[in-house]
């Protein structure tokens, strides 16, 4: 396996559901390839960074003022 | 508001593998009923159940709060006058999620071209043997042990947002289906309506976007 053909199977990978004789050959790879390694330990650490990052909640008011949005709506307010 | 329409008897549906949103109950079917009747009580119970889940899913895609506030109201609006008629052959909470992506991507409309940059810079480029490509320091730039808190906060937390403006809009649509709601790739090809080989490509795209932005950044303190 190259650089390349490791890097495209990653997300696979993370998410186990990569067959099993893939998934020794990325790691045959990982253990020779220290920018391999990098990538793969940065890649993991992005997913959940950007987890994180793109998970905005609703604020509290904007949760009564579709409330009230709806409800007024229903009743034709 | 909406008159009582009959439920029709959802049919059975085709085990999907990985598909792991239950398909429409007779919970969600009175709910929707009694909510389409003007009973504020069943709306109410459907917004506790879906409303973080839409307002999150609008935000991710339309990275503004007005816009996504806009797409809550229109999502349980078209709850209230179609989800009677809705048949059940998905779940309930994937065709609340798939009016909110259709939603918000239509809001996106003409906008896109704003912040949106192409990724193909941002991806890892390779040697003509197929080894990484780049300066030895760069390749090798290992910032995750960093601590989490350190790199949500202050430089790199702007980085970070920003990567996220920037990614197209269909790229934010799966990436916050499956890495904020932690959908599996079949769901989220349902959802959005893609194949689930479109998806994995996006959503490896975005993520390999956003990495490479923090290394650019984090990569020259290493």
């Amino acid at each position: 396996m190259i650089c390349r053909e490791a890097i495209d199977v990653l997300a696979d990978y993370l998410d186990g559901t990569m067959p099993r004789d893939l998934a020794a050959e990325l790691e045959r790879h990982l253990a020779d390839c220290a920018p391999c390694r990098a990538y793969l330990a940065t890649y993991r650490k992005t997913r959940a960074l950007g987890a994180s990052a793109a998970r905005v909640e609703m604020p509290e008011e904007m949760q009564e003022r579709l409330r009230r949005f709806l409800i007024d709506g229903l009743r034709g307010v | 508001m909406a008159s009582l329409v009959s439920i029709r008897t959802p049919r059975r549906l085709p085990k999907i593998p990985g598909c792991r949103l239950r398909s429409l109950s007779t919970d969600d079917r009175s709910l929707l009923a009694r909510a389409a009747a003007g009973d504020a009580s069943a709306l109410e119970i459907l917004m506790t159940r879906y409303s973080a889940r839409v307002f999150r899913l609008a935000y991710g895609i339309t990275r503004s709060a007005a816009d996504a506030e806009e797409v809550a109201q229109d999502v349980f609006l078209q709850i209230v006058h179609k989800g009677a008629g809705f048949e059940g052959r998905a779940a309930l909470g994937s065709w609340i999620y798939r009016i909110t992506t259709n939603l918000s991507l239509n809001k996106r409309r003409g906008k896109r071209r704003e912040l949106e940059t192409s990724l193909d810079d941002l991806l890892p480029t390779y040697l003509p043997d197929g080894h990484r490509a780049g300066d030895r320091a760069f390749v090798l730039a290992d910032w995750s042990r960093t601590p989490e808190h350190e790199l949500l906060s202050g430089e790199s937390r702007r980085i970070l947002e920003a990567a996220i403006d920037r990614l197209p809009e269909h790229y934010r649509a799966v990436l916050v289906l499956k890495d904020v709601e932690e959908l599996s790739n079949e769901e989220v090809a349902q959802i959005v309506g893609d194949t689930i080989a479109a998806v994995k490509t996006r959503l490896h795209r975005a993520r390999m976007a956003l990495r490479e932005e923090l290394t650019r950044h984090l990569g020259a303190g290493m």
